[in-house]
């Protein structure tokens, strides 16, 4: 498993769905193109709502797996074009 | 606030938020009561997210020491927080005041039954897109407060999230408002568990 | 599964949390007044849990219990083995008996000898396999050391066991039924390092294992129970303050108000 070096990191864990995609929105509208962008959460619902999430707004998920305490996602922004 | 003040406060169009887990509202909840469930983390975000903020509302948490500090939250936030229930739902139904249930069907169910029910997904635009039960409408956590009067009648409900939370607090505003409304236990999570057929785009 | 330590620093206690995400339901273990009822209830909350049961190891001698307060205000039963000398009523479970929470079972293995009733929860999550997984050992074992048998009221209608009988039984236990277990058992006692409920080789380290324990555990290297109850009476500290008091509380011959603050 390759490990992202991230640029930022949220610590959506205790949250429920679909607030870490809430919060994940509004910290990537503050990170430039090609940042990655690092989410830990312990809602199961993440697990589909990331890859739902990053299909929508064109940025792109690298890579989640699952850890002790809850799941981790690295996601690249990608910027959309005009 | 005893019983008899948060029917009162009730009739006057004050809300109550009922903070246990989705299986215990289901069985039993104050007539009238939404369910959001409780957590320190989010909960003044998601209750930002779906009720207008001059609501009155009032907490029932069980035990009473949740009620108390959802109260608090709320009211530190700004919302119109009247109080909380004290004594529950033992000292409501004591009262002789009105208990009722949310009726519940899981996948397996839901997947024989389609037809008898407009299935309704209770989740965000994105994930609704992403992938939803063939034929059913979306009606988001965060708009059903203000749509839900346009919903129809007949055939009855059966609302759907990805776990129960959404799902929950859709039906029960559904139900507030006098629909026919079900909740899909084990939601979209059970569903593609199970392989059952899955649309895409936005219906 | 959802499994929590929660530490209470002031009196080096541990107490738990045992839950099922799916079934949305837990077990709250050893709950300390220190802490207070509502910490539970908020964080069983926070994780989406409903407290459906709450256990006690033992009743306890070195900290006020808020067990009864808690299993009062979420309207569960209150579990404790039914050697429990208490004066009011609580649930009791036998030897053997199994509790679950969705996927998790909570097998009761009765552990006696620090205290005539205590009792040890095994932990096995069945959505990764049947083998226990871990098991909580109240004042039984602790990592790096036993508990200690002589802190009982002293009022022999209440208590079982002589202080000489208690640690021969301590010793058959942690040997018998604790390290017959499987190596990689996780242990996760009531105590760590610091506790006056153990002697002075008790780690700060929040869990050990039956392989590391049976190994390394000083006490249990002697060769008889003899020898064993003599190395825990040279390593003992000091009683806690107030244990009789506290003690008394926690088996209901006292109210809150006659505690005087002591044992939280």
């Amino acid at each position: 498993m390759t490990e992202y070096q991230e640029n930022q990191l949220l610590d959506a864990r205790g949250l429920l769905c679909p607030m870490p995609i809430v919060k994940a929105g509004k910290v990537m509208r503050g990170m430039e193109d090609g940042e990655v962008l690092k989410i830990l959460a312990t809602d199961r619902g993440s697990i589909v709502d990331f890859p739902a999430w990053c299909e929508d707004t064109g940025n792109e998920l690298l890579e989640w797996h699952e850890e002790d305490d809850g799941f981790v996602f690295f996601i690249k922004k990608v910027e959309e074009e005009d | 606030m005893t019983p008899a003040e948060v029917r009162a406060a009730q009739q006057e169009g004050a809300a109550v938020l009922d903070l246990r887990t989705p299986h215990p509202f289901a069985a039993e909840h104050l007539e009238g009561a939404l369910s959001v469930q409780f957590n320190r983390a989010d909960l003044v975000d998601r209750v930002e997210l779906v009720f207008p903020e001059d609501l009155p509302m009032i907490m029932h948490g069980e035990p009473e020491a949740i009620g108390k500090v959802a109260a608090k939250l709320l009211a530190d936030a700004g919302f119109p927080v009247l109080g909380h229930l004290e004594g529950g739902l033992k000292a409501w139904k004591a009262e002789g005041l009105p208990v009722v249930q949310l009726p519940t069907m899981d996948v397996d169910e839901l997947k024989e039954r389609m037809d008898e029910f407009t299935v309704v997904d209770a989740r965000d635009p994105f994930e609704f897109k992403y992938g939803h039960v063939p034929g059913s409408g979306i009606l988001s956590w965060t708009e059903a407060w203000y749509e839900a009067d346009k919903a129809g009648d007949d055939p009855p409900i059966a609302v759907i999230c990805g776990d129960e939370i959404r799902s929950v607090l859709v039906a029960s505003i559904l139900a507030r408002k006098g629909k026919n409304a079900e909740l899909v236990t084990g939601g979209m999570v059970d569903w593609i568990e199970r392989d059952y057929p899955i649309e895409k785009g936005m219906g | 599964m959802i499994f929590k330590q929660f530490r209470y620093e002031p009196l080096n206690q541990a107490s738990y949390l045992v839950g099922c995400p799916k079934a949305k339901e837990a077990f709250i273990i050893d709950p300390i007044e220190g802490l207070g009822a509502d910490f539970y209830v908020l964080e069983a909350a926070d994780l989406g849990l409903a407290i459906v049961g709450v256990f006690e190891t033992h009743v306890h001698a070195d900290y006020v219990s808020c067990a009864r307060d808690l299993a009062e205000m979420n309207g569960c039963p209150h579990y404790l083995h039914e050697n429990a000398p208490t004066t009011y009523p609580y649930t009791a479970f036998k030897d053997g008996d199994v509790f679950g929470v969705g996927q998790v079972d909570m097998t009761c293995l009765f552990t006696p000898g620090h205290t005539p009733e205590h009792t040890s929860y095994l932990i096995t999550d069945k959505s990764r396999s049947d083998e226990p997984w871990a098991v909580l050992t109240g004042d039984c074992l602790f990592v790096g050391d036993v508990g200690r048998p002589d802190l009982l009221v002293g009022d022999q209608a209440l208590d079982v066991m002589d202080e000489g009988e208690r640690a021969r039984t301590q010793f058959a236990t942690i040997n018998d039924l604790l390290f017959s277990l499987p190596d990689h058992v996780e242990v996760y006692p009531n105590h760590y390092g610091g506790s006056l409920c153990g002697g002075v080789n008790m780690s700060g380290k929040n869990s050990s294992t039956i392989y590391y324990e049976k190994k390394y555990n000083l006490a249990m290297q002697k060769p008889d129970a003899g020898a064993f109850a003599q190395f825990v009476q040279d390593t003992a500290k000091p009683l806690p303050d107030d244990y009789e008091k506290i003690k008394s509380y926690n088996l209901g011959l006292l109210e809150k108000e006659e505690l005087q603050g002591a044992g939280v």
